[in-house]
């Protein structure tokens, strides 16, 4: 084996070696959750952000606060209220006087300005605070002012929604569901899972998480691991599977997307969803799917890696309808009959 | 020029794995091939052999519709097959995804395969030809594929075997039906006894129709009357009796029928008055040619049943008609009048229905002794002879009884039925036609006339 590609497995074998190490980090203090931590990550080295749907006390702001330290990345909270202004998130210009007396505008950044950013309840902010998210997430910059101020890559927002008090929140608009990689669930956790729980957080000692990578280095090194995932070979019969999928997503009757004859229609999408997926959703799969074949040896897309992060990838980006919601249904299950329509019609 | 060791080992390599693919791809390609020959094959095999033996079995109608319905099918299997063949055919890439599957490589093969031809691969591109060069042996393309001979083979096998096993049971079941003897070679009927209508066009088995100038120009008339004629009926059937006369003809030539096949003989007489009217009447016989015929009213076994005493007789819802549907009815055959409401399939008689029968239509020997009621035509040579010189044959739908439903290919043989005759009655015996001396003529004609 030349040294060129010996360099080459030892770095998609440092990849699933790093990726785990921060996976067993995090589980010193996160109980559970081994999904919802490894799709958390994916997010995070695919370069996405993530939506954490979880009820009160599952440890969604702990997680966040975990990975920040596995990683030695800087981590901000902003906890969103009803009357959160889009400056206290972006920072906004404040008169400073200097050591002459003279004063002038400076530019005082905002929680925004961080490696990780946790959105606590997010749906309890107005929509224009909401979005004063939005160009931090797909540009990573902020523009203040007239002035664009760049964000520190790398750059990763964790939003969480509490799915129980829906009183007095303002859901998430479209466009900015849209810009989340994933959307990542945190179920209530088993029996075995709580008495870990309360045994690791009752007691005296508290779990440290030694920090994988360096102060210094940090940043840098998960960098270069998002520019590796970038690098795995997506053949063109994948990116057409990943393609099907998501027109699969969309219904019969849609009028953005329409009946092409590489579209698969079930019945369940015709009935259930009224929109499907963007386009980003496509993206979302290639993109998740690489950092899965890397975390499975592989330099190469599979199906199975894009079967594997449909629902985190898709599931926020479908619209269901009112029949959907009197019948109980829940977009992972109409993406999770999509792949298995998709299967069948391959064959 | 050299290259660097890299570049030519990661050349070598990908070489190597598409080498295998193309492997992969020409069995497969080859099965795909195999399965359009082979299908297509026996679905034609198949469908001659079963048109081979409809036209030893069926009649000509049956045989139109047969061969249709075998060629539609026939076609359809042939365009499936050829298309499953053409789907199944495989490029490159199609290879790899199919190794990829089988061998659960997970896209390594396709992904090699698709990206080769790219210029901008990336930097992990050496890693995945030596990811996917490790698992060689695993898409080797006898792993991939074992099979070098397609499944289909087994379909045309068992096509050919039908056409081997189906063609020759035709072919015995039709000289069985050739060597077997044949129905009454003579049939001699009232004309107002019957139904007639022509038989279909290529129709050899229907009988000919022989009588004289006068009882041709009423059955004719007869014919017309019920809508037989060359009218407006018979033009619309004009294409439907084309085709059966194609079908005949190609029947006899896949039969590789020479000679013609001989006809049952019926022939008619008239008696002057319409038997249709009056159920439970009418005069019949029914000759052999190479034997005495019975008297009237009587039925004549037919093979070599000379030495059997009991003769069989009809009974009173047994008409003449009935006689005859006997031998000659089957499908499309002559169409006997519903007089009497008598069963065409019942055949106990009674001797008494056959005095009465016998007495009022008068009966004599021979084998065109007719049934009394034309005196003209009671006078014959003793040989047989046609009726009439100027006699001409039409054909009508009728076949003889063996050909009938059963299939069994013997002659229908009459059940025997043992009545006691009284004192008064003794058994007939078969009248040889004489030459009646010119002194007696007239007195006979004169008992027949009344």
């Amino acid at each position: 084996m030349s040294e060129l590609q010996a360099a080459d497995t030892l770095t998609v074998a440092d990849f699933a070696r790093t990726f785990r190490r921060v996976q067993a980090e995090i589980h010193k203090v996160i109980i559970g959750h081994e999904q919802a931590v490894e799709e958390l990550l994916c997010a995070l080295f695919a370069g996405g952000h993530v939506l954490i749907e979880g009820v009160p006390g599952t440890g969604k702001t702990t997680l966040v606060k975990t990975l920040g330290m596995a990683l030695n990345l800087s981590f901000n909270r902003v906890q969103f209220t009803v009357d959160l202004m889009p400056a206290d998130i972006t920072g906004t210009r404040v008169i400073l006087s200097d050591g002459d007396g003279r004063r002038e505008f400076t530019f005082q950044p905002g929680p925004i300005f961080c490696h990780i950013l946790l959105g606590d309840e997010i749906n309890r902010a107005t929509p224009k605070t909401q979005s004063a998210l939005l160009e931090a997430m797909a540009e990573l910059q902020v523009t203040v002012s007239g002035t664009t101020y760049p964000l520190p890559p790398p750059y990763f927002v964790m939003a969480t929604l509490n799915p129980i008090e829906m009183e007095g929140t303002y859901p998430l608009p479209e466009a900015q569901l849209d810009r989340f990689l994933f959307k990542v669930r945190l179920d209530f956790p088993d029996q075995e899972q709580l008495v870990r729980i309360i045994s690791s957080t009752t007691g005296p000692e508290e779990a440290g998480v030694a920090p994988v990578f360096g102060q210094a280095d940090a940043a840098a090194q998960v960098e270069a691991l998002k520019r590796l995932v970038r690098e795995v070979l997506a053949p063109p019969a994948m990116e057409q599977y990943a393609a099907r999928i998501v027109r699969a997503t969309q219904p019969e009757n849609s009028r953005y997307v329409g009946g092409g004859s590489a579209a698969q229609h079930d019945e369940m999408v015709n009935r259930y969803v009224m929109f499907g997926s963007s386009p980003r959703g496509a993206q979302a799969l290639i993109l998740g799917a690489k950092v899965r074949a890397l975390l499975d040896g592989r330099a190469n897309l599979a199906r199975e890696d894009i079967d594997a992060v449909a629902v985190p990838s898709l599931a926020h980006r479908i619209m269901l309808n009112y029949a959907a919601h009197s019948d109980a249904i829940e977009a992972a299950q109409v993406v999770e009959r999509v792949i298995k329509s998709v299967h069948a019609a391959r064959t | 020029m050299s290259f660097p060791r890299s570049v030519t080992r990661a050349d070598e390599k990908l070489g190597a794995i598409l080498a295998e693919v193309k492997r992969l791809r020409g069995r497969l390609n080859s099965l795909a091939i195999q399965r359009a020959l082979f299908g297509a094959l026996a679905s034609i095999i198949a469908a001659v052999a079963l048109i081979f033996a409809a036209a030893y079995l069926l009649s000509p109608l049956a045989f139109v519709l047969a061969a249709a319905a075998i060629a539609i099918c026939a076609v359809v299997i042939c365009v499936r097959a050829i298309g499953s063949g053409w789907a199944m055919l495989s490029s490159a890439s199609k290879a790899a995804e199919i190794a990829d599957y089988r061998a659960s490589l997970k896209g390594r093969l396709t992904t090699v395969v698709q990206m080769a031809s790219r210029r901008h691969r990336g930097s992990l591109w050496p890693y995945v030809l030596e990811d996917a060069l490790s698992y060689r042996d695993d898409f080797a393309a006898s792993r991939i594929e074992r099979r070098r001979i397609e499944r289909s083979l087994w379909a045309l096998l068992a096509s050919s075997l039908i056409a081997a096993l189906l063609i020759p049971l035709a072919r015995s079941h039709r000289r069985l039906e050739r060597a077997h003897p044949g129905p009454p070679a003579e049939i001699t009927m009232n004309l107002n006894d019957l139904h007639l209508r022509p038989a279909d066009p290529g129709d050899a088995d229907a009988p000919e129709v022989q009588a004289d100038a006068a009882t041709m120009q009423k059955l004719q008339a007869k014919l017309a009357r019920e809508g037989y004629g060359a009218g407006a009926g018979a033009a619309q059937n004009g294409i439907v009796d084309r085709a059966r006369k194609i079908a005949s003809d190609v029947q006899s030539k896949l039969r590789g029928d020479t000679r013609q096949k001989p006809r049952l003989t019926l022939k008619l007489a008239d008696s002057g008055e319409d038997r249709a009217t009056t159920p439970g009447g009418g005069d019949w016989a029914m000759n052999h040619p190479e034997q005495q015929s019975p008297p009237a009213g009587q039925f004549e076994p037919q093979h070599g049943d000379e030495g059997r005493d009991m003769p069989m007789l009809p009974t009173d819802n047994s008409t003449p008609r009935d006689q005859l549907a006997q031998h000659v009815g089957g499908p499309g055959g002559v169409q006997a009048p519903s007089a009497g409401g008598s069963n065409a399939q019942d055949l106990s008689a009674t001797p008494q229905d056959t005095a009465d029968a016998s007495s009022s239509q008068g009966s004599g020997g021979g084998p065109s002794h007719g049934v009394g009621a034309d005196p003209d035509s009671l006078f014959g040579a003793a040989s047989n002879s046609k009726m009439g010189n100027e006699g001409f044959e039409i054909s009508i739908q009728a076949r003889p009884i063996e050909h009938g439903a059963k299939g069994t290919g013997q002659a229908y043989m009459p059940p025997k039925v043992r009545t006691p005759l009284n004192h008064d009655q003794h058994p007939d015996e078969p009248i040889a036609r004489a030459t009646v001396p010119a002194s007696d003529r007239t007195t006979i004609q004169r008992v027949f006339e009344r």
